[in-house]
């Protein structure tokens, strides 16, 4: 198992899906483990639905006009950090990158959308 | 050859869409209130951008991190998000200045109302970002903008007292107006540093997957572009300087700074100054607009990017569509443009330590850069232009208070 600084390399990061789309950044990391326990990375967690407790007042501001969207994704999914965060699956089958997928049939209806 | 052929036309089109409505307007300006006591003040900021884009770029080419990446990793979310808010904010004001600056220039050409006109260059631009290349618009504009040349053949013509000028080269206090003279330092420096030229810069070469192998271009780009960019600042503050100092004239309307050209050359000067001004200001309102989705793209994590198609980034296209209709609103509130070029360069001043300290650090940081982290000639200049930054940033609101906008 290799060693990564989660601060350094994870939070706040690009993520990328498996083919290479920009879904997301890592908003915020969930970690498991009581007081005796190693803490272990379980999900990165994505969406300005956690902003608020990222980011206090502000953050909540944010989340008023961004939307409360939450997805999390178990670590498990993740295949490699790079200079992004890269999964192993699809934003779609993860449930990333809804807000581009809501807004592409609009702009697809405009003539031109595809050059 | 044809790549060097390629990188001189690409560096011709930089130099053409180096110049947007704040250097038009604090470069005449400062040329009519102080003549050439300002000119030293050009060379300061020119180097200060090149040191900021190269720092950028290499980021971009090594980390493969736009600004707004680099920030939020580097400052954490809270910091980064008030940095967010600040840019986009300068950032419309900026764009809104330029799409002024566009319909002003087609209001002199054509003589329509000027109302129409915002409108019309409104749905030109929108038009010409969805349809056209990217390549292209870069092309077009950065060419279009080198009719500004004209000021340069208009100096010339004007015969300044080159003595003098070279004189103004030299840094120095001025005998009086001292907190004038500071506000146009703060507001010339504010005008060659603009941020959002970075954020375009840097997203740029994200989008074009430089690697280190290109970070000999990124030095040639940032330091050939903006330094002959910077001669086009110097023939501007030149015309200011000769033709309306001493006659009381403030260059308070674009079409004062067209004149510039038309007294010594004509009717020919006036029209290549307005065509020149129309590509340099529309130019730059398409990259104001871009750099507004951009920095809120890679906030977010979108997909984002110039050469991608509306349909395959979808909120970023869509981010700045409804940018440019913002700026369309402000423009339209029949605001004064000059006023708004002022406000939005002293702005984007007070904003530039949110961006450039981040880079500066990330620039810096071995765990991103490797062994392309900052050399010893980019740290010294980069510490030296934090300091300058720093003052600067914190003495442009005072300033603009003070001098009423430079009015003293």
């Amino acid at each position: 198992m290799t060693e990564i600084d989660i601060a350094l390399k994870v939070l706040d990061h690009q993520i990328l899906d498996c083919d290479g789309r920009r879904c997301g950044n890592v908003d915020d990391i969930e970690i498991e483990g009581g007081p005796d326990e190693q803490p272990r990375v379980s999900a990165i967690l994505v969406g300005p639905g956690w902003w608020p407790q990222r980011a206090g007042w502000i953050g909540r501001v944010a989340r008023w006009v961004a939307g409360n969207e939450r997805v999390r994704v178990p670590w498990e999914e993740v295949a490699d950090v790079e200079s992004g965060v890269i999964l192993r699956k699809s934003a779609a089958e993860l449930g990333l990158g809804r807000g581009d997928d809501r807004v592409r049939p609009w702009i697809e209806k405009i003539p031109g959308a595809h050059r | 050859m044809n790549k060097v052929f390629g990188v001189a036309l690409g560096i011709l089109a930089a130099v053409g869409g180096f110049v947007d409505i704040g250097d038009l307007v604090f470069n005449v300006s400062a040329g009519a209130m102080f003549g050439y006591e300002l000119l030293w003040v050009i060379p300061v900021g020119v180097v200060g951008i090149i040191v900021f884009s190269e720092m950028c770029g290499r980021v971009a080419a090594v980390s493969k991190k736009a600004v707004f990446d680099a920030v939020r990793e580097r400052v954490g979310f809270k910091a980064a998000l008030g940095t967010l808010i600040a840019s986009e904010v300068v950032n419309l004001m900026t764009f809104a200045a330029e799409l002024g600056g566009v319909a002003i220039a087609l209001q002199l050409l054509s003589g329509l109302p000027y109302r129409w006109l915002i409108v019309l260059a409104a749905v030109a631009l929108t038009g010409v970002i969805w349809a056209a290349k990217f390549e292209w618009i870069e092309r077009v504009f950065g060419y279009g903008g080198l009719c500004l040349l004209v000021f340069a053949v208009a100096v010339v013509k004007l015969s300044p007292d080159w003595g003098e000028a070279a004189a103004g080269f030299i840094p120095h206090v001025p005998q009086s107006d001292g907190t004038v003279y500071a506000y146009f330092v703060v507001g010339l420096l504010g005008a060659a540093m603009t941020p959002y030229e970075v954020y375009f810069y840097s997203s740029g070469a994200v989008e074009e997957e430089w690697t280190p192998k290109d970070l000999g271009l990124n030095r040639a780009n940032a330091t050939v572009g903006y330094g002959l960019g910077g001669f086009f600042s110097v023939a501007l503050m030149l015309t200011g300087a000769t033709l309306f100092l001493g006659r009381g004239i403030e260059p308070e309307h674009l079409g004062t700074i067209a004149l510039g050209a038309q007294v010594p050359l004509g009717e020919i000067g006036l029209v290549l100054a307005l065509v020149g001004i129309l590509f340099a200001v529309g130019g730059a309102s398409i990259d104001t607009v871009f750099s507004g989705a951009y920095n809120l793209a890679q906030f977010c994590g979108w997909e984002w990017g110039r050469y991608r198609t509306n349909a395959r980034a979808p909120r970023f296209t869509l981010t700045w569509l409804v940018l440019l209709a913002l700026g369309t609103l402000i423009v339209l509130t029949g605001v004064d443009a000059v006023v708004l070029t002022e406000y939005a360069v002293i702005f984007s001043v007070v904003a530039l330590p949110l961006t450039y300290v981040p880079i500066l650090l990330v620039a810096n940081d071995e765990a991103y850069m490797g062994r392309y982290r900052n050399g010893r000639l980019a740290n010294v200049l980069g510490f030296v232009y934090l300091i300058v930054i720093l003052i600067v940033a914190l003495s442009a609101i005072p300033l603009m208070i003070l001098t009423n906008l430079g009015q003293g």
